[in-house]
């Protein structure tokens, strides 16, 4: 197994905890990171997200920060490796930047855009579901 | 003395008009008032998401007619229904969610298309579907999918 410059390890374990940002104020409520903070960008079929957990939280802002490129940092929702896995989508270190994954094998039916939606829409429940209430910033 | 009661009639006239109108207002405010405002929360939500990297990793600008579809959509809820929470998709759709708690919700999308998305959680029942919207009248299976989230009833509701 690879080290990669982050000094984290090029195969992502199911105990890790994973981050993804949250740059727009609809994107949560109190009780949770919406499912659609979750859905991939249609451009490269991938969340961009970072290997990361609640602490230390210092160096989750910064990740954060450099994330939203300019725009207001909200906060993050957390979940594990685990939870995307059970799903069906997978999780690929993907630096630089630093602590930087995506996750991959989003649904992807070019002949049925509406369907595949709804089965995005599924898995990102699940997501959204596992990562609760975000951190707010 | 003048009783000037042209004048009087004609201000009587005037002013049961005023009461009329805003009598109007008042049942517009409360049978409107909610959806006037998710209308309007709507709105600021395209304006806010107008551009596109509105997410900063490359996300469509919400796209104009999901707006105006959402908008209908709205509309078309019956009016003793819950509104939906709002939130901007990276495809330029809009998401409609009725979240009761982090494992009861029921979210749907609104693109560009009459076609409309969506998917629920229940506990440790899940699914999705896919239903069509001819602009005014929301499909029974949908109506049906979020008052069971809502009111915690038994899916009857199934993946399609």
């Amino acid at each position: 197994m690879a080290t990669l410059p982050s000094g984290l390890p090029d195969v992502i374990a199911d105990d890790e905890d994973i981050a993804r940002f949250l740059t727009q104020s609809n994107q949560f409520n109190k009780t949770m990171a919406k499912p659609a903070a979750f859905l991939p960008n249609p451009k490269d079929r991938e969340t961009s997200v970072s290997r990361h957990g609640r602490e230390p939280s210092e160096r989750l802002w910064q990740l954060g920060l450099a994330a939203a490129r300019g725009r207001t940092l909200y906060g993050a929702a957390i979940f594990k490796a685990s939870d995307v896995r059970e799903v069906g989508l997978d999780l690929t270190a993907d630096e630089p930047p630093l602590f930087h994954a995506v996750l991959t094998r989003w649904p992807w039916f070019d002949h049925d855009p509406d369907e595949q939606k709804a089965k995005q829409k599924e898995r990102a429940n699940h997501l959204a579901s596992a990562a609760g209430a975000p951190v707010l910033k | 003395m003048r009783t000037g009661s042209a004048v009087s009639t004609e201000a009587q006239t005037i002013r049961s008009s005023a009461f009329a109108v805003v009598e109007s207002a008042e049942l517009s405010m409360a049978l409107f008032g909610d959806k006037a405002v998710a209308i309007s929360g709507l709105r600021m939500l395209a304006n806010e998401c107008a551009e596109e990297n509105w997410d900063g990793n490359g996300a469509y600008p919400l796209h104009p007619i999901a707006v105006l579809l959402a908008e209908e959509f709205l509309r078309a809820l019956p009016d003793d229904f819950p509104l939906p929470e709002f939130a901007p998709e990276p495809d330029g759709s809009i998401s409609l969610d009725w979240i009761q708690s982090r494992t009861r919700l029921f979210s749907l999308s609104i693109g560009p298309s009459q076609r409309l998305a969506y998917a629920w959680l229940d506990g440790s029942d899940k699914g999705h579907a896919v239903s069509r919207f001819d602009r005014q009248q929301i499909p029974a299976r949908i109506l049906q999918g979020i008052r069971e989230i809502v009111n915690h009833g038994h899916a009857s509701l199934r993946a399609a």
